[in-house]
């Protein structure tokens, strides 16, 4: 097998019909460009709902205890793995607090020192609305608990928000990737339809459906490396420029796992894959099918 | 090795049930040159197709340069038919490149060493007379200059068997004989050819065995 051969046909078939390859182009462009930014809000609106849900806290208001047994309990509300913080706000320090929020109005009030001391917990991102209501319910009956609040209704909209987002998401995603299959297996189908002369007198001569082959995956590799590119080119230029100057509210908003070159890359990788693949399929089917006469 | 590059016996093709040959017998030996006559639909290239294994018979056992066609699996037939050379009226050249590349192309897909593809096309545009168009594109050639890039690439793999449908089909008189001139130059340096043809002028100015298919059997006949 020649590999220089191989690749120089590859290269050359993409000139050489021209249309056929840009409308398979055009597919793969289309296709990573919309996964690309279905993954990016994707995952913004996840970090967002994420982001909420540390926001929520639990507030355990205690009864009047020594240092001691304010030390005991802090440690037994460490003890339950879903806390994964706690603040202590004593008395004074309540006191304060209901003094900024209410203004120089609530000094009155406050000198009273009615308010209780309290923990205020933070809980891990991992644990469900039902996970977090059973905590509370345990921790409400320790001896020295007074009452325990948090905002159910809250993290029950997010979670709510998070699982429609995620079957939403992932069905579009996925309707997206097959549809995008499809079409690109069609296109590349036409690539190489188009040259079923050139197939018929590589069959003629003795080539193997192999060798037929190379080219074509060569091709829907080069094909996917263009329109990757190009729509890795055209996310990075929406989400880096676009949407930080037009809507500099929701540009702030990070890269998936921090970085700009994940995603990038995965859409090349993902649209290099679909190119490939698209040509395998087609390209098996075709030639294995397709005879050598007029 | 076996005297006789073809070999068929009581073979059949029938496309969705409907007989184009029935129960033929055929033999082609080593260095022999024959024609097959017919009407147009007769199945003269169903007879080919069964050679180079495009079709598969409905019935029969096919021998060709050593190959039994009738067990051979779907990956031998790329070996199959670089024993082979065929000829199409319609050229079948690649367009898109040059004389050379176009023969270099049957040479190329087979695996062969670049030094060797060269000195092989030169070798084979030499014999058929078209040293010197080696650079010329598809285009620029004349019918029967198109006729003989297509023999040379034919040729390439030194194949056993020439076959050739019709190949005179689309050129005139002048032309037409250049390239029966070409392919007994051919057979007589010891390669079988069979050629499909309905051009009788062609069969009396350069008589040879002939066999003619007809109402689905094959028989040998003298063109006089």
């Amino acid at each position: 097998m020649s590999v220089g051969y191989v690749l120089k046909e590859g290269f050359a078939g993409l000139g050489r019909a021209r249309l056929a390859a840009l409308t398979s182009m055009f597919s793969l462009f289309i296709a990573v460009l919309l996964i690309g930014v279905l993954f990016r809000l994707g995952y913004n609106a996840y970090e967002v709902t994420q982001m909420l849900n540390q926001q929520v806290e639990v507030e355990v208001f205690l009864d009047d205890m020594n240092s001691t047994d304010t030390q005991l309990m802090e440690e037994r509300l460490m003890e339950n793995s879903g806390i994964t913080g706690l603040t202590y706000i004593s008395k004074d320090s309540a006191a304060q607090v209901f003094q900024q929020e209410f203004g120089t109005g609530g000094e009155a009030i406050a000198e009273l020192d009615f308010l209780p001391a309290s923990f205020r917990l933070s809980i891990s991102e991992e644990y469900s609305v039902a996970q977090v209501d059973s905590l509370v319910q345990e921790i409400n009956t320790y001896e020295g608990v007074n009452e325990v609040r948090f905002n159910m209704a809250l993290l029950q909209m997010i979670e709510s928000r998070t699982e429609t987002l995620f079957i939403v998401g992932g069905a579009i995603g996925i309707f997206i990737l097959l549809v995008a299959m499809i079409l690109v297996f069609n296109t590349i189908r036409l690539t190489i339809y188009a040259k079923r002369d050139l197939i018929k007198a590589m069959k003629l001569v003795g080539a193997t459906n192999a060798f037929i082959r190379r080219p074509f995956l060569v091709e829907g590799v080069l094909q996917g490396i263009i329109a990757g590119g190009v729509a890795a080119g055209v996310i990075y230029s929406l989400f880096h420029w676009a949407i930080p100057y037009f809507m500099p509210q929701i540009g702030v908003l990070s890269w998936p796992f921090g970085r700009w070159y994940y995603l990038i890359s995965g859409v090349v990788v993902l649209a290099i894959f679909l190119g490939w693949w698209g040509s395998r399929w087609a390209a098996r089917k075709f030639i294995k099918d397709m005879g050598v006469s007029s | 090795m076996s005297n006789e590059v073809i070999q068929m016996t009581d073979v059949s093709v029938a496309y969705n049930g409907t007989p184009v040959l029935d129960s033929i017998n055929f033999s082609l030996d080593v260095g022999e040159f024959c024609y097959v006559i017919g009407r147009t639909g007769a199945g003269k290239s169903s007879f080919l197709k069964l050679i180079y294994k495009d079709v598969n018979p409905t019935k029969g056992l096919v021998k060709v340069a050593d190959f039994d066609l009738s067990n051979l699996a779907d990956k031998k037939i790329p070996y199959l038919r670089r024993r082979l050379g065929v000829v199409f009226q319609d050229f079948q050249l690649l367009p898109d490149r040059n004389v050379f590349d176009n023969v270099a192309f049957a040479l190329r897909v087979t695996g062969q060493k670049k030094r060797f593809i060269k000195q092989r096309v030169i070798e084979v545009l030499g014999l058929v007379g078209l040293s010197h168009k080696r650079k010329a594109m598809p285009d620029d050639l004349s019918g029967g200059e198109k006729q003989r890039v297509v023999i040379a690439r034919a040729l390439a793999n030194e194949p056993r068997l020439l076959l050739a449908d019709e190949p005179t089909g689309n050129l005139d008189p002048e032309a037409s004989a250049s390239i029966m001139e070409l392919l007994h130059q051919i057979n007589n340096r010891g390669m079988s050819v069979l050629m499909v043809t309905h051009d009788y002028e062609v069969i009396r100015k350069f008589p040879n065995r002939t066999v003619q298919i007809e109402n689905g059997s094959l028989q040998d006949i003298k063109v006089l």
